[in-house]
């Protein structure tokens, strides 16, 4: 995370922060000629701001590619790919369970597990328990104390 | 004013019998409980708990849901400070010096000091609602969407103050926020933009989704692609577990400006409670002996947010009790709340029901008592939760920010932002982005642009009308000191620097 | 205004109900969902979480349950409601802000497509000036309007939402271009409230109930409701007195699925016409401030296809929809 002084070499990764900008100030530019003129008193209309959001992400990205050709910016220190998507396919799982109707229990008990697993513990179906147990435990607290709704599947509709 | 000495006197002296206090302490209890879960903010916490209070006669209900309001509010800046993951968007502040007192063994002295700031912000915020409410709120109906507007230009300078090293990166974080604050119907034409056709994103992106992806979701990510190679390390007490003299000394004057900032911005109409928060934190950092903690956990980054995030809550309940006006989410559940006790805040309640006004401002200071004598033995149990095992820690606090994210809102589109904003995040911090800008733009952009043009509006495209009202033409002024002030101390500095 | 609040706020009142469900429900079989397209709190869902109690408490279902899907003025919830076809269990919340949210919003379903149940409740539509105004009726109202409508600012909720159609019906009737009227949305319950009484804008639309406190402290003066006939026991002059065609409600309803056998409907008319006319439905209309506004079957129908071409005229009128 610190920035090494000393190491003023040029960073790929910087060209491609300076295109992603682009592509959004592009993003937001496109949609802002999109948008119908709107007569309004006031003078300017809804795509006034996203003008000045396109230019100024258009001028940032010029600012980060200049950085980068300085050397300014830092290459990122090693990271665990692994970790990183065990934790991202939780994620996922959660969200596919809960779209198809699995239910929160299950759904918490994947995200759960698969976290645990991202940082370093092997035991998969203990870590699952406990998100089982987890997740019927806020499942009850929400449900029956608070009177709000969670997504549902098999295994709430048996409460 | 001796009048309301007297009322105040007689509501105390209802709201101090024994078991008007047990029902505060069972408020702020629940409050408290139910605030903690991440992604509940106050508002849903007082919904949630509201049906509790009814089966108690007026004066126990009113003392019981000023507790629970406390206990909410207190709860929210608890998730922000142990796990990083804000309930509302007026805590963010909060988790930014909060979480890294927390890892690093100083969560106690952090939740104390929010605490105790809570306290103090709360009781001077009330001894002015009680005093001055009535004056008060006649002045802050005169602002004008101008003032407003410049209101919000001040903020907007003193975002850079959460921009860490790089000017260029805390912009780029600003602007994506910025960007993000576009999707959604425009308020004013009734326009749809960034929205791509999907129905879930008219009403724009939830602030409280975005900070929790950001926060909680890109930490987790980030701290376990760190692991192999620098393991994370939390120590959940390191020193004193309660604040040390050295943190009473740093933390009573944020305590303090915190309060002075929350109090009558809260009670702007249209003031809200993010405001003062930013304000109080860029204030701190300038004012700092110890500049080089900030962003490392520096205690005032914490006391000053907290004070001002409490202070501003007192305050909208100014507005809410002398014109029946709610200005925040929280506040229009108060109301609905208010109107189950036959309270009809408004211009004549003070009036009609003294009694009751009297004595919901006595459970108020009741209640915030009640929140201190709670919460301060209970922080050695709240730190011990930082001792989980790291990956169940973390596992624990994704599915809290999940369930979070659906209880506010049952839809898969709203957990896929989540699942978006926790990745962006995750880059962000490991190309040394800062996060907390991107935040203040998603709350302020859209702010600062509905002020802007409702002001243009009204004055018909005349620009002028944004520098006519005095105020907006002195805080603009003040905008552009802070922002030049800088570059000019530096340029000062330099010069000095050249000549030794 | 209140429904333009994103965060969840104030479902008080409907959770205290729904806390307390008596579990003596007899009677019907049925097991009801109703679907609120909103977030926990605003008025669909609080109709909702009213009409889940008074349902069960009354014996006219057997149980009901509230299911919240939020978004975009409801639109969200009604595109998932018309997909549980046939169902007869069913019922969605839903008002006059929907209407006019499905034009703004050019959503791919029309309430058209769905089984029209009942009208409940209603609000009368207010106009306010602040107390210091020279306006002092509808009158001057119209006549500042006429002389110049870009100098008349109107305060009120949302863009394309109910207080935005009333002022175009209004300039409309008054005989000025829709379209050139300042209209100044804002969101939140108190922020236009503010603005109207700071006189930052000429005159403000909302509900009557919104405006009553200020009314009666004499810190605003109400030019008229836009109600069809006077309403008995409130002191205010309708629109329509003054010389003013302008009648408008903001009501709410429920439908059912599309679909429906007539057995199916008959049953879900039956269930809603027993809560209707029981005690604690009659209670919450009371404690709440609602009109009521009790309408269904084949006239709600037909109430609801007319509301559906006004509103569609105004929009296009006044611009929002082309």
């Amino acid at each position: 995370m610190t920035q090494q002084k000393e190491d003023r070499r040029i960073a790929p990764v910087g060209f491609v922060i300076a295109a992603g900008l682009l592509v959004l100030a592009a993003f937001v530019a496109k949609d802002a000629v999109g948008m119908g003129a709107v007569s309004s008193y006031a003078g300017i209309g809804p795509s006034a701001a996203s003008w000045a959001v396109a230019a100024g992400l258009g001028l940032l990205a010029a600012g980060t590619l200049v950085s980068t050709l300085r050397g300014e910016v830092p290459t990122p220190e090693p990271s665990d790919r692994a970790a990183v998507l065990t934790i991202v396919a939780g994620i996922a799982a959660m969200i596919a369970t809960i779209s198809a109707g699995g239910g929160f229990i299950p759904a918490m008990a994947l995200l759960f597990g698969l976290t645990a697993r991202g940082f370093g513990r092997r035991a998969l179906a203990t870590d699952l328990g406990i998100g089982v147990v987890l997740g019927l435990i806020v499942y009850l607290g929400f449900t029956k104390l608070l009177a709000l709704s969670l997504p549902q599947g098999p295994i709430e509709r048996l409460f | 004013m001796l009048d309301s000495v007297f009322a105040l006197a007689q509501g105390f002296s209802v709201a101090l019998e024994p078991t008007k206090l047990l029902f505060a302490l069972i408020g702020v209890f629940l409050g408290t409980a139910v605030g903690v879960l991440p992604g509940i903010g106050p508002a849903l916490t007082v919904a949630l708990l509201l049906p509790v209070t009814f089966k108690l006669d007026p004066t126990g209900s009113l003392i019981m849901f000023a507790g629970i309001y406390y206990g909410g509010m207190y709860g929210g800046s608890t998730t922000s400070i142990l796990i990083n993951t804000p309930g509302e968007s007026a805590s963010m502040i909060t988790a930014l010096e909060g979480n890294k007192m927390a890892k690093a063994g100083r969560g106690g002295p952090a939740l104390a000091t929010s605490a105790v700031g809570s306290f103090v912000a709360g009781l001077i915020a009330t001894i002015g609602l009680a005093l001055f409410a009535p004056w008060l709120v006649e002045i802050a109906i005169q602002f004008g969407p101008a003032d407003y507007f410049a209101l919000m230009i001040v903020a907007f300078v003193t975002v850079s103050a959460t921009f860490g090293d790089s000017p260029l990166r805390g912009l780029t974080s600003l602007f994506i926020g910025l960007m993000l604050g576009l999707v959604g119907i425009d308020a004013l034409s009734g326009q749809a933009r960034l929205t791509f056709g999907v129905p879930e994103l008219l009403d724009g992106v939830e602030v409280t989704t975005l900070a929790v992806g950001l926060f909680a979701v890109g930490e987790a990510l980030f701290v376990a692609s760190r692991m192999k190679h620098a393991p994370e390390t939390i120590e959940p007490v390191r020193g004193s577990l309660w604040m040390t003299r050295e943190d009473w000394k740093r933390s009573w004057k944020p305590w303090l400006r915190g309060t002075a900032l929350g109090f009558p911005i809260g009670s702007l109409p249209a003031g809200g409670a993010e405001i003062p928060t930013f304000l109080s934190y860029t204030i701190e950092k300038r004012l700092t002996k110890h500049p080089e903690e900030f962003g490392k956990g520096a205690i005032e980054g914490v006391a000053g947010p907290e004070a001002a995030n409490n202070a501003s809550a007192a305050g909208t309940l100014m507005p809410l009790l002398t014109l029946g006006l709610p200005t925040s989410a929280t506040a229009a559940i108060l109301l609905a709340g208010f109107q189950q006790y036959g309270l009809n805040p408004g211009p004549l309640l003070f009036a009609e029901r003294p009694d009751l006004v009297w004595g919901l401002i006595a459970s108020l200071f009741i209640a915030n008592a009640m929140l201190v004598i709670l919460n301060l033995p209970l922080i050695g149990l709240w730190v011990r939760l930082l001792a989980i095992p790291q990956p169940w820690l973390y596992a624990g606090i994704l599915v809290f920010a999940a369930m979070g994210t659906i209880a506010a809102n049952p839809s898969p589109v709203e957990l896929v932002m989540l699942a978006v904003f926790g990745l962006l995040g995750f880059v962000m911090r490991r190309y040394d982005y800062p996060i907390a800008p991107m935040v203040v733009g998603l709350i302020l952009g859209p702010m600062a642009e509905t002020q802007l043009r409702r002001a243009l509006q009204i004055s018909l495209g005349d620009p002028m009308a944004l520098i006519e009202s005095p105020l907006a033409a002195t805080l603009l002024a003040i905008a552009a000191l802070a922002l030049v002030a800088p570059l000019l101390f530096r340029g000062l500095s330099r010069f000095k620097a050249d000549e030794d | 205004m209140f429904h333009s609040y994103k965060m969840v706020t104030g479902a008080v009142a409907a959770l205290l109900v729904a806390a307390g469900l008596s579990t003596g429900a007899l009677g019907q079989s049925l097991e009801l969902k109703i679907m609120a397209p909103a977030a926990p709190g605003g008025g669909w869902d609080q109709t909702a979480r009213a009409m889940q109690a008074a349902l069960t408490e009354s014996g006219a279902v057997k149980s009901a349950q509230v299911v919240n899907v939020p978004g975009a003025g409801g639109t969200v919830g009604l595109a998932q409601f018309v997909n549980a076809k046939g169902d007869g269990s069913q019922l969605m919340v839903n008002g006059f802000v929907m209407v006019g949210a499905i034009l703004t919003n050019k959503a791919p379903v029309t309430l058209a497509q769905t089984t029209p149940i009942a009208r409940l409740t209603a609000e009368n539509q207010a106009i306010v000036v602040p107390a210091n105004s020279p306006i002092k009726n509808a009158k001057d109202l119209a006549e500042a309007l006429k002389a110049d409508p870009a100098k008349v600012t109107w305060a009120g909720g949302s863009a394309g939402g109910t207080d935005h159609i009333m002022v175009g019906l209004f300039a409309k009737a008054v005989g000025v271009d829709p379209t050139k009227i300042n209209y100044v949305p804002f969101s939140g319950g108190g922020e236009a409230l503010a603005a109207i009484l700071g006189g930052k804008v000429t005159a403000g639309v909302s509900g009557y109930g919104e405006f009553e406190g200020q009314i009666k402290a004499g810190k605003l003066r109400l030019i008229g409701i836009a109600a069809e006939k006077p309403v008995p026991g409130l002191d205010a002059p309708t629109l329509k007195d003054q010389g003013i065609d302008l009648a408008i409600v903001n009501w709410r309803s429920v439908v059912a699925p599309p679909g429906l056998d007539e057995a199916q409907t008959k049953t879900l008319l039956a269930a809603i016409d027993k809560m209707v006319k029981s005690k604690q439905w009659q209670e919450t209309l009371k404690a709440k401030n609602w009109d009521d506004a009790y309408l269904s079957g084949e006239a709600f129908a037909t109430f609801l296809q007319n509301e559906q071409v006004r509103v569609a005229e105004v929009l296009q009128s006044i611009g929002l929809v082309k």
